[in-house]
C-alpha cells in the first residue's frame, strides 16, 4: 500500500463519455490510457510520475474489469523491456518513470526496441524531472529520442491536450511502427485541471481475451544483426516519413495567426502557456489564447515537420525558437530545414534566451523583449513592451529590497523519527573517533544526509550506484569508504552492481543498506521480492530478505542492527571500518519507514482506544533548565521535532533545545545523549492510557509518595 | 485584445512539506468549481514533501468566462501574485526574496509562527533568524498583509493551520468566491470536516484590522538591584546564603564603575557562581512541578498513569568533579594515562516516576552540602577570581575590552564535552589576545575589544575550533 490511496481517483477512472474528469495531470494520463485501450502498462516509481504507476497498482478491480496487465516493475529497464511484447502483437502497452534516470537505466531495452519497432502502439510516459523542483541530474529526455529515431509528444500543458496526444500518441506509434515518448514536466503532472472524458475501451488482446496462437517466427523483428541494418535504414526511409504524414494529417502541431506577421515564436508545447502569458503581460495576447504574434506550437519536437516549419517561416523576416536545454536540437534542424528549402529567415534562439535551465516566466520574457528588439516587427510598440517589462520586474525587485537578505534554503530532511537518522547520528560520531573517511551515497531517503545537520556524502552516481562508485576509491584511500544504499536501490540494481561486482573483484568496502521496508521517497511503494500473495507490487518485504540474499551471494560479513541502536550502529561500522576480515563488509541497518508505521500505529492505537485497550504513547522532552544551549543534539539529529525555544532563564541568552509535540518517541534523543554523553536534560515518557485498576493505584501511590519528597524550592 | 480586469486572479501558497498545503490548493480548486471559475493549480512537491520548503500555484478567473477557456500559467510569476499565503513566517520572507511579494498587486497572508531551519537550530548559540525584521520588511512590501500567529490560533482551538488560512483567505473577497463554496469544498474533501470548518470559520474573523500584538516575551536581564536580588536568591537555592553573599562581595567593586561592565558581571557571575554539576541536574530533576509539566507536555489525563525514565551518563570528568580535590586529580591522571577519559562512562535509565527511581536522584541532589569540598568547586572559584580579575585590571586600560572579557564567560557552558570546548576556546583568546596585554608584553591595542568579540564568535561558529584558531591566527 503506498502513501496515499486513490480510492478517490479510481472512481473518476470509470467516468464514461462525455463527462467530466477534474483531477491532476498524472491522473488523466492514466485515465487517457484506459481510453486509448491498452492491454499491459508498468513502470517504476518517482516524482513526478509515482501516481500514475500508484493507482494502477490500486485499481486492481478496473484493471481486472477492462483486462489490462498490470506490472510494477522492479526498475525501468525492465518496464522498457516489457514494451517488447508489441514488437510481435497488435496490443497497445505504456510504460512510465522518472526522466532523464528512468530513461538512462531503460536505454538499452529501449535502442532494441526502437530498432525492432512496433506493430501494436508503444507509449513511454516520462515525467521530466527538469527545472524547479526537480531531484535528478539535469538533462533532457529529447536527446534520447533523437538518437535512437523514437518519436517525442511535449503536449501543450493542459489536460485536454495532454489526453488528446496520449491517444493519438498510440495511433502515431502505430502508423510509423515506432515506439513514441511522451515527455510531461513537473509542474504538468501535478497540474489540477478537467478534460471530457470517453468510454473506456478494452484492448484487442487482454488478460480476459487470449491469444490461441504466438506470433510465428519472424527473424526481421529480432534487433540482431542482420536484421539490425535493415531496421536501421527503415527508420529514417519508411517509419520517419510516416509519422511526418500521421502528424500532418492528424494537425498534432498547431499553427496560431496573428496580425504582426512578419516575425513568428516557434514553441516547445510544453512552454506554450508561459510563452502566451508572457505575450500576455507584454500587452501582445489576450488570455485566451489570442496572439498578435503568429505562434508554432510543437506537441511532437520528434520528429519535426519540415513542410510547416518552411510554412511557417516562409514570409517572416525572423522566428524565435524556444527550447528548452543544451544542445538547442530542435532549433539547428529548424536553421537546417530553412536553409536547404533557401529560405532566408532569420532565426533566434538561444542567442537571446538562456542556454541553460527551466524557462521560467522571467527567461521568456527577456528573451521575447531582445527578441522584438533585435528583430523589430512592425506593428508592435517596442517602448511599450519595454516599459511593461521594466515595471513587472521593479515591482517585485522593489519589494524584495527591503528584506536585509534572504532566509537560508530550507531543503527538505529526515521526517521526525526517521529509522535513517541515527544511523547517521552513528557515522557522525564515528568520524570524531576515526577521523573523516570517504562516503559514497546513493539515491532514496539517505541522501537527505547531504544537507545539514550531517553533510556527508562525497558522490551520488545514481540509484543503486553507491557501492559501484566507491570501487576504485577504496584501492588508494587508507582507510576503508563507506557505501550507503536504500533497501529500493539494493533491489532496483545494487545488488547487481554493487554487490555481485564487489565480491567478484575481491573488495574490501563497507556497504550499509538500509532496510526500512519500502521505496520511502517515492510515495513507500511496496518493495520485492514479494512474499506475500497481495496483488501487484507484492505485498512488503519481510525483514531478512536481503540478509538472505546476501547469504546466498557468498557474503561473509554481515550485520543486522537495529538503527536506533546508535551505540551498536557505531560499534559495528567501527569494526567494519577496522576489522582485518577481507571482503565486503554488509551492515543492514534494519528500522521501518516511520511514517508508514506511525500510519499503521495510528489506526491499531485508535482500534484498541476504543475498544477498552491498554495503549501506550511515548514521546521525549527536554529539561530547559538543564539544556546548555549549545545545541550539540541538534547537531547530531535534525530531527523536526526537536527545535529550539526562547530559554526560560533570565541570565541566559542562548536559546535552549526543546521537543514539540509532533515528537513520536522513537529514543534517538535518549541514544545519542548517552552515545555521545550529552547533557542530561533528555528525558523518555510513556503516557499509558486505558490502564487497568493496578496501574493506575501503583501510579497514584508513587505519586504521593514522590510528592512527599519533592523540593517545592526548584522551578518546574 | 486584453483588459486588465479581466486577467486571471493568482495565488501562490508558500509552506512546508506536510503542513496540508496542498489539501489548501485543493479546497480553493473545488471552491472555485463549485463557482464555475475556470481554475488550474500546480505545484512541485517532489522530495520536499519531507518538511522541505514548497509552494502551491493557483489560478482562476472570477466570473464564468463566457465559454472561452482562459490560457493559465503553471508557475507563479515575479511580480504578478494577487494573493501571497505563507503558513510560516520564514518562507513569507523567502516569497518576498523571490519577488512574489510586490506593492502594487499582493495582497499577503502569513502565519508568523517560525518554523526553525536546521541551519538556525544546529548553531552553539543563537542562530534564529529575527522575524521582527523580516515582520517588517514583508509589511512593507505587500500592497495590503495580514499577519498572525495562525500556528498558535490552531492550536489553542484544536484545528488545523491550513483551514483557517482557507478561511483567511475567504475574508479578502479577493478570490470573488462565495463563502458558502468554501465552506462546500471543505465538505466535499470529506475528511475531519468539523475541524476544518470551525478552522475557517476563526480565519473568516482575521483581517488586518485584527488586534495582532507580537509581545516580546524574552525577560531581559538588567543589572538593577532587583536583577541582582534574583541572582541572590539563584545562589542560595543552588547552595546557600553565605555563598550568595560571596556573590555580593564578589560583584561589589564592579557596581562603582562602567555600567556595562557592572550588568555584564552580574549576569555572567550567577551563572558561573551556580554552574553545572550532577548535583544541580539532580536539584532540578526533583522539582515540585517537574512532574505536572512533563504530564502537561503528554497531554496526559489526570488518572493516566504517567512514565518518565531520564537518560544520565556520567563520565570520568562528571565523576571527579565531585571527588576530593586530591583524589580527583589522581583520578584524572589515570583516566589520561590510560586514555580512559571519554571510554569510560556510566550510561544510567533512571525511572524518576518510580519511587526508588526518584530516590536516587533526590539523595544525589541532598549532596550539595558537599559540593564546597569537591575538586570542581575549587576549580571554578580559581577561574572565577582569575576572571574577575583579569576584568578590572583591563578595566583601567581599555573599557571596552573589560566589557568582552566579561561577555567572554558566556563560552564557558554545561557539562562533560561542552564544558571542555568552552573552556578551551576561553583559554585559548584569553592566552592569545588578553594575557599578553594584562601582563605588558604586549601595547594595549585600539582594536582590542573588537577582536575578542570576533573570537568569542568564531568560537561558537563550528565545534571543532576550525573558526577560532584561523580568526586568531589572522589577528
Amino acid at each position: 500500500m503506498s502513501e496515499r490511496s486513490f480510492a478517490g481517483e479510481i472512481e473518476k477512472l470509470r467516468l464514461g463519455e462525455g463527462e467530466t474528469f477534474s483531477g491532476e495531470g498524472i491522473l488523466a494520463i492514466t485515465k487517457a490510457l484506459l481510453q486509448s485501450g491498452v492491454s499491459y502498462v508498468g513502470g517504476y516509481q518517482g516524482a513526478p510520475i509515482s501516481h500514475l504507476l500508484d493507482v494502477m497498482v490500486q485499481a486492481k478491480d478496473l484493471m481486472g474489469e477492462l483486462g489490462v496487465h498490470v506490472e510494477a516493475n522492479t526498475n525501468e529497464a525492465s518496464a522498457a523491456a516489457m514494451l517488447g511484447a508489441s514488437i510481435s502483437y497488435r496490443v497497445r502497452g505504456a510504460v512510465t518513470w522518472k526522466s532523464i534516470v528512468g530513461t538512462n537505466v531503460a536505454s538499452d531495452a529501449l535502442s532494441n526496441l526502437a530498432s525492432a519497432g512496433v506493430i501494436g502502439g508503444a507509449l513511454v510516459i516520462v515525467g521530466e524531472d527538469y527545472g524547479e523542483g526537480a531531484s535528478v541530474i539535469q538533462e533532457r529526455t529529447l536527446a534520447f529520442a533523437l538518437k535512437s529515431s523514437m518519436w517525442m509528444i511535449d503536449p501543450r500543458p493542459n489536460l485536454a491536450s495532454m489526453v488528446d496526444l496520449v491517444e493519438k500518441g498510440f495511433e502515431l506509434s502505430e502508423a510509423s511502427s515506432t515506439p513514441v515518448m511522451m515527455g510531461l514536466r513537473i509542474r504538468a503532472c501535478h497540474l489540477m485541471g478537467s478534460f471530457e472524458t470517453k468510454k473506456n475501451r478494452m484492448g484487442t488482446l487482454n488478460t480476459k481475451d487470449k491469444a490461441p496462437e504466438p506470433a510465428g517466427f519472424n527473424y526481421a523483428r529480432l534487433s540482431h544483426p542482420p536484421a539490425t541494418f535493415v531496421q536501421e535504414a527503415k527508420k529514417i526511409d519508411q517509419r520517419l516519413p510516416a509519422a511526418v504524414q500521421y502528424i500532418v494529417d492528424h494537425g498534432l502541431n498547431e499553427t496560431f495567426p496573428g496580425p504582426v506577421d512578419t516575425v513568428g515564436i516557434i514553441m516547445q508545447g510544453g512552454l506554450y502557456n508561459t510563452v502566451l502569458r508572457r505575450l500576455t503581460a507584454l500587452g501582445l495576447a489576450d488570455d485566451f489564447g489570442n496572439s498578435q504574434i503568429p505562434l508554432h506550437i510543437l506537441n511532437v519536437t520528434h520528429p519535426l515537420v519540415p513542410k510547416e516549419i518552411t510554412e511557417f517561416c516562409q514570409s517572416k523576416m525572423a522566428v524565435l525558437v524556444i527550447e528548452e536545454g543544451s544542445p538547442e536540437f530542435i532549433e539547428q534542424q529548424i536553421n537546417t530545414i530553412l536553409r536547404r528549402a533557401d529560405i532566408q529567415t532569420k532565426v533566434f534562439g538561444k542567442d537571446v534566451l538562456a542556454n541553460a535551465g527551466e524557462y521560467t516566466a522571467e527567461i521568456v520574457m527577456s528573451g521575447l523583449v531582445d527578441f522584438f528588439g533585435e528583430s523589430e516587427p512592425v506593428g508592435i510598440m517596442l517602448e511599450d513592451v519595454r516599459d511593461r517589462a521594466a515595471r513587472l520586474l521593479n515591482s517585485s525587485q522593489s519589494a524584495s529590497a527591503h528584506l536585509a537578505a534572504p532566509p537560508p534554503p530550507r531543503p527538505p530532511g529526515f521526517c521526525t523519527g526517521c529509522p535513517e537518522r541515527p544511523v547517521f547520528s552513528a557515522i557522525k560520531l564515528l568520524k570524531q573517533e576515526l577521523g573523516d573517511f570517504h562516503i559514497a551515497t546513493d539515491i532514496g531517503c539517505h541522501a537527505l544526509a547531504t544537507f545539514e545537520p550531517f553533510s556527508m556524502g562525497n558522490s551520488i552516481l545514481g540509484y543503486g550506484m553507491s557501492l559501484a562508485s566507491a570501487a576504485a576509491v577504496a584501492s588508494f584511500q587508507e582507510k576503508r569508504p563507506i557505501a550507503i544504499m536504500g533497501d529500493g536501490g539494493f533491489w532496483h540494481n545494487g545488488m547487481q552492481t554493487g554487490v555481485l561486482s564487489q565480491l567478484f573483484n575481491h573488495g574490501d568496502a563497507v556497504l550499509i543498506i538500509m532496510q526500512n521496508g519500502y521505496a520511502s521517497a517515492t510515495g513507500q511503494q511496496y518493495l520485492p521480492p514479494a512474499t506475500t500473495p497481495d496483488g501487484v507490487g507484492g505485498g512488503g518485504t519481510q525483514a531478512g530478505e536481503i540478509e538472505a540474499a546476501l547469504r546466498a551471494l557468498h557474503v561473509k560479513w554481515i550485520r543486522t542492527v537495529r538503527t536506533y541502536g546508535v551505540n551498536t550502529m557505531r560499534d559495528t561500522l567501527r569494526e567494519a571500518m577496522t576489522t582485518d576480515k577481507p571482503g565486503l563488509k554488509v551492515i543492514i541497518a534494519d528500522g521501518e519507514c516511520m511514517l508508514a508505521r506511525q500510519r499503521r500505529l495510528r489506526r491499531v492505537n485508535a482500534e484498541r482506544l476504543n475498544t477498552g485497550g491498554r495503549v501506550v504513547a511515548p514521546r521525549f522532552g527536554i529539561d530547559a533548565e538543564i539544556c546548555t544551549g549549545d545545541h550539540a543534539c541538534i547537531r547530531l539529529s535534525g530531527c523536526p521535532s526537536l527545535t529550539v525555544i526562547d530559554n526560560p532563564d533570565p541570565l541566559k541568552r542562548d536559546p535552549v533545545a526543546s521537543i514539540d509535540s509532533s515528537c513520536v518517541g522513537c529514543g534517538l534523543c535518549g541514544e545519542n545523549a548517552h552515545v555521545a554523553s550529552l547533557c542530561p536534560s533528555f528525558y523518555g515518557v510513556e503516557r499509558v492510557q486505558n490502564a487497568k485498576l493496578v496501574e493506575r493505584l501503583t501510579d497514584r501511590v508513587r505519586r504521593r509518595v514522590i510528592g512527599w519528597f519533592a523540593d517545592a524550592d526548584q522551578p518546574a | 485584445m486584453s483588459k486588465e480586469s479581466v486577467r486571471p486572479v493568482t495565488i501562490l501558497i508558500a509552506a512546508l512539506g506536510g503542513e496540508g498545503g496542498g489539501v489548501l490548493m485543493n479546497w480553493i480548486v473545488e471552491a472555485a468549481h463549485l463557482a464555475r471559475f475556470p481554475v488550474q493549480a500546480t505545484s512541485v512537491p517532489g522530495v520536499a514533501q519531507r518538511t522541505g520548503a514548497t509552494t502551491y500555484y493557483i489560478e482562476l478567473m472570477p466570473g464564468k468566462a463566457d465559454g472561452n477557456i482562459p490560457v493559465m500559467s503553471l508557475s507563479p510569476v515575479q511580480g504578478e501574485i494577487d494573493v501571497m499565503v505563507s503558513t510560516e513566517l520564514a518562507e513569507a520572507s523567502r516569497a518576498l526574496a523571490g519577488g512574489f511579494i510586490s506593492s502594487d498587486r499582493t495582497a499577503l497572508i502569513a502565519s508568523t509562527h517560525r518554523h526553525y531551519m536546521n541551519l538556525e537550530k544546529m548553531a552553539m548559540g543563537e542562530g534564529r533568524l529575527s522575524g521582527d525584521e523580516v515582520r517588517a520588511a514583508l509589511e512593507k512590501s505587500a500592497r495590503s498583509s495580514v499577519l498572525f500567529d495562525a500556528a498558535e490560533l490552531a492550536l489553542e482551538n484544536g484545528v488545523h493551520v491550513n483551514a483557517i488560512m482557507l478561511g483567511t483567505i475567504a475574508r479578502t473577497g479577493l478570490l470573488g468566491i462565495d463563502r458558502e463554496h468554501f465552506i462546500g469544498a471543505i465538505g466535499r474533501s470529506g475528511k475531519s470536516v468539523d475541524a476544518n470548518l470551525k478552522g475557517f470559520e476563526l480565519g473568516l474573523t482575521i483581517s488586518d484590522e485584527s488586534e495582532l500584538d507580537l509581545v516580546d516575551k524574552k525577560s531581559v536581564f538588567l543589572s538593577g538591584p532587583d536583577a541582582v536580588e534574583d541572582a541572590v536568591r539563584r545562589l542560595e537555592k543552588y547552595q546557600n546564603a553565605k555563598y550568595a553573599q560571596k556573590y555580593r562581595d564578589r560583584l561589589a567593586p564592579f557596581q562603582a564603575g562602567d555600567p556595562v561592565v557592572a550588568e555584564a558581571v552580574a549576569r555572567h557571575l550567577a551563572i558561573r557562581m551556580t554552574y553545572d554539576d550532577i548535583i544541580r541536574v539532580a536539584q532540578a530533576k526533583i522539582g515540585a512541578g517537574r512532574l505536572d509539566r512533563i504530564r502537561g507536555e503528554a497531554g496526559a489525563q489526570p488518572g493516566e498513569p504517567l512514565y518518565v525514565t531520564d537518560f544520565f551518563k556520567p563520565g570520568v570528568q562528571e565523576v571527579a568533579d565531585l571527588l576530593p580535590p586530591r583524589l580527583a586529580r589522581a583520578c584524572l591522571n589515570w583516566a589520561a594515562k590510560k586514555d580512559r577519559m571519554h571510554r569510560v562512562s556510566w550510561p544510567l535509565y533512571i525511572r524518576t516516576t518510580t519511587v526508588f527511581g526518584f530516590l536516587k536522584i533526590w539523595a544525589l541532589a541532598k549532596l550539595r552540602w558537599w559540593r564546597p569540598r569537591s575538586f570542581r568547586w575549587t576549580f571554578e572559584q580559581e577561574e572565577i577570581d582569575l576572571w574577575l580579575a583579569a576584568i578590572r585590571q583591563m578595566g583601567t586600560l581599555d573599557v571596552g575590552a573589560a566589557r568582552e572579557i566579561a561577555e567572554l564567560s558566556g563560552l564557558i557552558k554545561g557539562y562533560g564535552a561542552t564544558h571542555a570546548r568552552g573552556m578551551h576556546s576561553y583559554n585559548k583568546i584569553l592566552t592569545a589576545l588578553i594575557d599578553p596585554v594584562l601582563t605588558g608584553e604586549a601595547p594595549p591595542r585600539p582594536r582590542l575589544a573588537a577582536q575578542i568579540l570576533e573570537a568569542r564568535l568564531a568560537a561558537l561558529a563550528d565545534p571543532d575550533g576550525a573558526a577560532l584558531d584561523a580568526c586568531l591566527e589572522a589577528d
